[in-house]
């Protein structure tokens, strides 16, 4: 098995090349970033991340580990501009982000499908909040090809509720590339998804964005498939969240076709990443 | 990977979809699990009125108190298909008093609806109007209705009026508060969808929080109904010359317990099947909702 895969590693062209060859570019520029919540009943501020830099660059996947509670969802959120920063400046493009827009999209970990929509309206949806531009039959044609993205044709007038968790999240994956986005935000996509699913929705994530060119910033909870999609992973400590470290991926992609988990280099990549997490964890769990 | 292999190809010749859904025929235990409730239902109900035929014509009590179900069913059916002759001891049948009840109930649902959806959105949707409005709502909605119909009759006197007001102040709180809790749990994370997919503030509303509302509405409708009807029979039994609440005063009055026993069915059949309606209704605008309930 693993000779089987080295062999492979040594004759596969670069599995992708798009990927190291921009990194001059970045598109999301994060300096100096401090985002919280006020509690209003308790009269106090919770900061959630303090001082974030990080510049992602155009086509990269980051990924952003760390312990519940570190500020995570509040970094992607301050990315798509559902919230403003309290100090230092996000920059996407080279503007700074004043709200939501048609570069960015989400897919949200419980899915966030309108339920009474059926999944080709809920595909279709982002198209009625904003006007792209587009003609109905390009429109059509967009729904109808990301419906076969995700492999979900023949099921465009079922309802959510109708389908399983990891069928609900490929709509909501779909949803989320139909209106091309330049950067593809995910909240623990999978993360309500069982184990068996979780790693081919991974795999089928990595192909379409390796395709679509897309930069991604992605929260997960789990090492390993932090390891099985980054090409950065960041790591973030318990709250307020501050960068702990950045960790290059160097694995070959397609990683699930590699069998990665095979290299000698994922374990010790696991085994680094999971010394920088685990303090942070404990913390987290104490609720400190 | 799948997914890229077809995709690429585009329209191949054979379609892998098509096997996916299928019809199939109902085995006969599937069919019990449909139905079988409603055929168990039906026997229950005939051994129910089977029995209390027997019990009554048995002799055991005064027939002033318990008529036979037979009787009761006459009285019924005569009262449904005949008006009454003028210079009854009870003016008009049951169909006539029956139409006078449904339409005021009707109209008293509609007025309620009309002004509680609105108020429950607003209250939903306004923290100021919250803040103002939900004392009322709250000490209103815990009065006992029926603690207010001497004071409508000393102010409108037995009248339609009267009892239409009674109707809608008993209907509408239900609804208010419903609606009001549909749109405050409207959920989070819906909301983020919809605004990170460039909803405007106004589209969140009539996007995403009205839809997430309107089975709430619907349950609330479906309240208002039972507490339209109660307040029908208060209105009608205080001060009233019309209505089945003013038969079912009137025929124990004058000792006609087949018809009072009628009306009581009436009166069950009548509830049962608008909360049928408003459940239908509900089953078919929100159909996610109905796996979550009974």
């Amino acid at each position: 098995m693993n000779l089987a895969n080295s062999k492979q590693l040594e004759t596969a062209p670069d599995p992708a090349p798009a990927r190291t060859a921009e990194t001059a570019a970045p598109i999301i520029v994060s300096k100096g970033l401090t985002v919280g919540y006020k509690l209003h009943r308790e009269r106090k501020k919770l900061t959630a991340l303090r001082d974030i830099t990080l510049s992602v660059n155009r086509g990269e996947f980051v990924v952003l580990v760390g312990p519940s509670g570190c500020g995570k969802t509040t970094f992607i959120n301050a990315i798509s501009g559902l919230v403003e920063p309290w100090e230092g400046s996000i920059e996407v493009s080279g503007k700074p982000v004043t709200g939501p827009g048609p570069d960015r999209s989400m897919v949200f970990q419980d899915y966030a499908l309108m339920p009474w929509r059926t999944v080709e309206s809920n595909i279709r949806m982002p198209f009625e909040f904003q006007n792209l531009g587009l003609s109905k039959q390009e429109i059509d044609d967009r729904v109808s090809n990301c419906l076969e993205l995700v492999d979900l044709t023949g099921f465009e007038k079922s309802f959510p509720y109708e389908l399983s968790g990891g069928m609900k999240q490929r709509v909501g994956i779909a949803r989320a590339l139909v209106i091309q986005p330049d950067i593809l935000l995910a909240d623990e996509p999978f993360a309500a998804i069982d184990a068996m699913t979780r790693e081919a929705m991974q795999s089928e994530l990595e192909q379409i964005v390796t395709r679509t060119g897309q930069t991604v910033v992605f929260i997960t909870h789990s090492i390993d498939e932090a390891i099985a999609l980054a090409d950065r992973v960041v790591v973030i400590s318990f709250r307020p969240g501050r960068i702990k470290e950045v960790v290059d991926i160097n694995l070959p992609r397609p990683r699930f076709e590699y069998d990665v988990k095979m290299l000698p280099e994922y374990s010790e990549l696991r085994e680094h990443i999971w010394r920088l997490v685990k303090d942070e964890a404990l913390q987290s769990a104490r609720g400190v | 990977m799948s997914l890229i292999e077809e995709s690429n190809t585009g329209s191949g010749t054979e379609n892998p979809e098509a096997g996916r859904i299928q019809d199939t025929a109902w085995s006969l235990n599937e069919v019990w699990i449909r139905y079988g409730s409603w055929a168990v239902t039906a026997c229950n109900l005939t051994i129910f009125f089977c029995l209390w035929e027997i019990f009554a014509r048995s002799g055991a009590v005064n027939p002033l108190f318990l008529p036979s179900a037979s009787d009761m069913f006459a009285a019924l059916w005569n009262g449904l298909t005949t008006s009454a002759p003028p210079g009854a001891v009870i003016s008009g049948s049951i169909r006539d008093h029956l139409f006078y009840s449904l339409s005021n109930l009707g109209i008293g649902l509609a007025i309620a609806c009309v002004i509680g959806v609105p108020a429950g959105l607003l209250m939903g949707g306004n923290r100021y109007v919250e803040t103002i409005l939900s004392p009322y709502v709250w000490a209103l909605a815990s009065l006992p209705r029926i603690a207010l119909v001497p004071l409508f009759i000393l102010f409108l006197g037995f009248t339609v009026k009267m009892q239409i007001t009674i109707i809608t102040l008993s209907a509408v709180f239900p609804i208010i508060i419903n609606s009001w809790a549909g749109v405050k749990t409207t959920e989070k994370s819906l909301l983020a969808a919809a605004r990170v997919f460039g909803a405007s503030r106004r589209e969140l509303y009539t996007k995403v929080v009205l839809p997430y509302t309107l089975p709430f509405i619907i349950a609330g409708i479906q309240q208002g109904i039972g507490r339209g009807l109660i307040g029908v029979i208060i209105a009608e039994i205080f001060g009233g010359s019309r209505g089945l609440g003013y038969l079912v005063n009137r025929s124990a009055d004058t000792f006609n317990s087949a018809l009072m026993y009628a009306v009581l069915f009436l009166l069950v059949v009548v509830s049962l099947s608008l909360i049928q309606i408003t459940r239908w209704l509900e089953a078919y605008v929100a159909p996610w909702r109905r796996i979550n309930t009974l």
